[in-house]
């Protein structure tokens, strides 16, 4: 049925419908295509001045470390250890659960709330899709914080040596550290920042919610760290950071002074195993409360 | 001649706690604009989503564009539109923003997404507000942007779930209006979903009409509206005893209320010889004539059980 030209100069605004014979580029595309708007979400772009100072501040400081540990080297040598590698996260590990609370619920909570997933359900993608985007894109986003800083640590070292090739040959060995812990720290992260922010009303509760488990579960840590004995054994176990921690030390080595693992006697897998149980329990609720949504 | 676009066969939807949506529903569906008329629970969007593969049946079988919406649910909804009835648009973003996102997650490469979302959202009448957050919008504006983004990647078929909830009688004109359009003169067949029937009377040239979940009738609107082969007579009180001495002469008659329906196929000797028994014996009982006239079928007449012809 197309449209008569008598009948399309009848009406005043008809400026013609064109329609689209270009690809159709299917379910890849839909699903990179919601991970790049997430993206746009976790850094503000598109929107307003105010919802870019968290993202991009706490990438700034994280970063800050870096350049100041490169700057030393460069001025004094190797004198003076400003940072390492394996204690970098550590050290900025304050401005994770602030990016992750002030971002996470921007990718999700309005979806729910007002109602939008039936119109993503209703084009090429699934369910599954579309939580794997959204964790893909808070991820990603994590990313800046938990591997750049370190990655930028990393060239600055290298570079900033007499001899780059001797250089790179001592450090290449941290690679492999560096990315595994920076992905690590990322994917938990954003596992536990989305399955919370799914299961709140608003975007304000589930910034609360995230602030208040990293918040209590790392006061909790330290007096537990503290007080010593059996308590000081499962400090580690009561604050994501420092189960994170432990896991990267497990995987890859280094320990942290500060860090309650050190004051805890419970063998470094348990670590690893504490970070597959959360994440499991985080894909477990995302399944439940996604099912749950009608469209 | 082409087979049709949408097919269901015995689609049966039963939800976990025992309601019954879809009950054996049997349907063709071809071009054009399309009116999905029934109550409120009748299963109309119960179909919906089972056509778009959200949602999966309990029994029967449904196709669209010759795919089984079952299995191939992700190819159908590349081709297919969706308008939700409820609120469905985040309001901290602009409709540009939004229109050209959701043509992107369609499948859109971008430049496409892009300069469709401009050519739809000047033809659902969306101009400078475009720009702005759509939590500001008006409710006409934001049913435009929710048809937008249904019409943002050329859908072959478009699905428009009770299109004007909640919109003033102008924005009901113009939505009425647009959505004619996008059937007649973009060639889009649009299955609009409705509970209001003298609106898709004003829109649709094919009625399908579901009741309980199953179906009522399916066939061109005319044929809804035509003559029934009747003749009503009015009157001005209670019209039994001329009811009763129409069918003493033999007539096929019944009365409701005031009213009494003539049979014309029960009729020998013509119309007029039908006329002039009405007078005659309105005359001997001096029950006062109101009008007598041919009855048409009337579309909510589908869904009435009081009157013949309706639901049963």
């Amino acid at each position: 049925m197309s449209a008569s030209p008598e009948a399309a100069s009848s009406t005043i605004y008809d400026i013609g419908y064109r329609h689209y014979d270009g690809p159709r580029l299917g379910r890849r595309a839909a699903v990179t295509s919601v991970i790049g708007g997430g993206l746009r979400a976790v850094f503000g772009l598109g929107r307003s001045g105010r919802s870019k100072i968290i993202p991009w501040g706490a990438v700034i400081l994280a970063a800050l470390p870096a350049f100041v540990a490169i700057a030393v080297r460069v001025l004094a040598g190797e004198v003076l250890e400003v940072t390492t590698y394996d204690r970098y996260l550590w050290d900025v590990g304050g401005l994770l659960p602030i990016f992750l609370a002030a971002q996470a619920p921007e990718l999700v909570v309005n979806d729910i709330r007002h109602r939008v997933l039936p119109l993503y359900f209703s084009r090429p993608m699934s369910r599954a899709d579309y939580v794997g985007a959204k964790l893909s894109a808070m991820s990603l986003g994590l990313l800046m914080i938990t591997l750049l800083p370190v990655l930028l640590l990393f060239l600055g070292r290298v570079l900033a040596a007499d001899d780059v090739v001797a250089a790179f040959g001592d450090e290449a060995g941290s690679l492999p550290g560096i990315v595994g812990s920076g992905v690590l720290h990322a994917i938990v992260l954003a596992f536990i920042g989305i399955t919370v922010s799914s299961l709140a009303g608003r975007r304000a509760y589930a910034a609360g919610a995230i602030l208040g488990i990293f918040l209590v579960g790392g006061v909790v840590s330290a007096v537990f760290a503290a007080t010593g004995g059996a308590l000081a054994d499962i400090a580690p176990f009561t604050n994501p950071l420092a189960i994170l921690d432990g896991t990267r030390e497990w995987l890859f080595g280094g320990s942290i002074a500060e860090s309650p693992v050190q004051a805890s006697d419970a063998p470094l897998w348990t670590y690893g195993a504490a970070t597959a149980l959360i994440t499991l329990l985080c894909m477990a609720i995302l399944v439940v409360r996604y099912r749950r949504i009608t469209t | 001649m082409p087979g049709p676009l949408i097919s269901t066969q015995g689609l049966t939807k039963r939800y976990p706690g025992g309601v019954t949506a879809l009950d054996g529903l049997t349907v063709e569906i071809g071009e054009g604009v399309i009116g999905l008329v029934g109550a409120n629970g009748a299963g109309k969007s119960t179909l919906i989503k089972i056509l778009l593969g959200l949602l999966q049946q309990t029994e029967g079988k449904a196709t669209v564009l010759d795919m089984d919406a079952a299995t191939q649910g992700s190819k159908i909804r590349e081709l297919v539109g969706y308008m939700p009835e409820h609120d469905c648009l985040p309001p901290d973003i602009s409709a540009t923003e939004f229109v050209s996102h959701m043509a992107r997650v369609s499948g859109l490469p971008a430049g496409a997404a892009r300069e469709r979302t401009a050519d739809v959202l000047r033809h659902v009448g969306l101009y400078e507000e475009r720009y702005r957050q759509i939590g500001g919008y008006s409710t006409g504006m934001k049913q435009r942007v929710k048809l937008a983004q249904a019409l943002v990647h050329d859908p072959r078929i478009l699905f428009l779930d009770e299109p004007t909830n909640g919109l003033d009688p102008a924005g009901r004109d113009e939505m009425l209006g647009l959505i004619e359009r996008i059937g007649r003169d973009f060639g889009i067949t649009t299955i609009v979903a409705s509970h209001l029937l003298g609106e898709i009377e004003r829109i649709a040239g094919w009625l399908i009409a579901i009741d309980a979940g199953k179906l009522l009738r399916t066939a061109p609107l005319a044929s809804f509206t035509e003559q029934t082969g009747q003749l009503v007579v009015e009157t001005e009180d209670d019209s039994a005893p001329l009811a009763e001495r129409l069918v003493g002469r033999g007539f096929g008659a019944r009365a409701f209320g005031r009213n009494v329906i003539i049979d014309l196929a029960t009729v020998s000797g013509g119309e007029y010889a039908v006329y002039d028994a009405v007078r005659d014996d309105a005359v001997a009982l001096g029950l006062p004539l109101v009008r007598i006239e041919h009855r048409r079928h009337q579309l909510e007449d589908l869904f009435r059980t009081d009157v013949p012809g309706g639901a049963a």
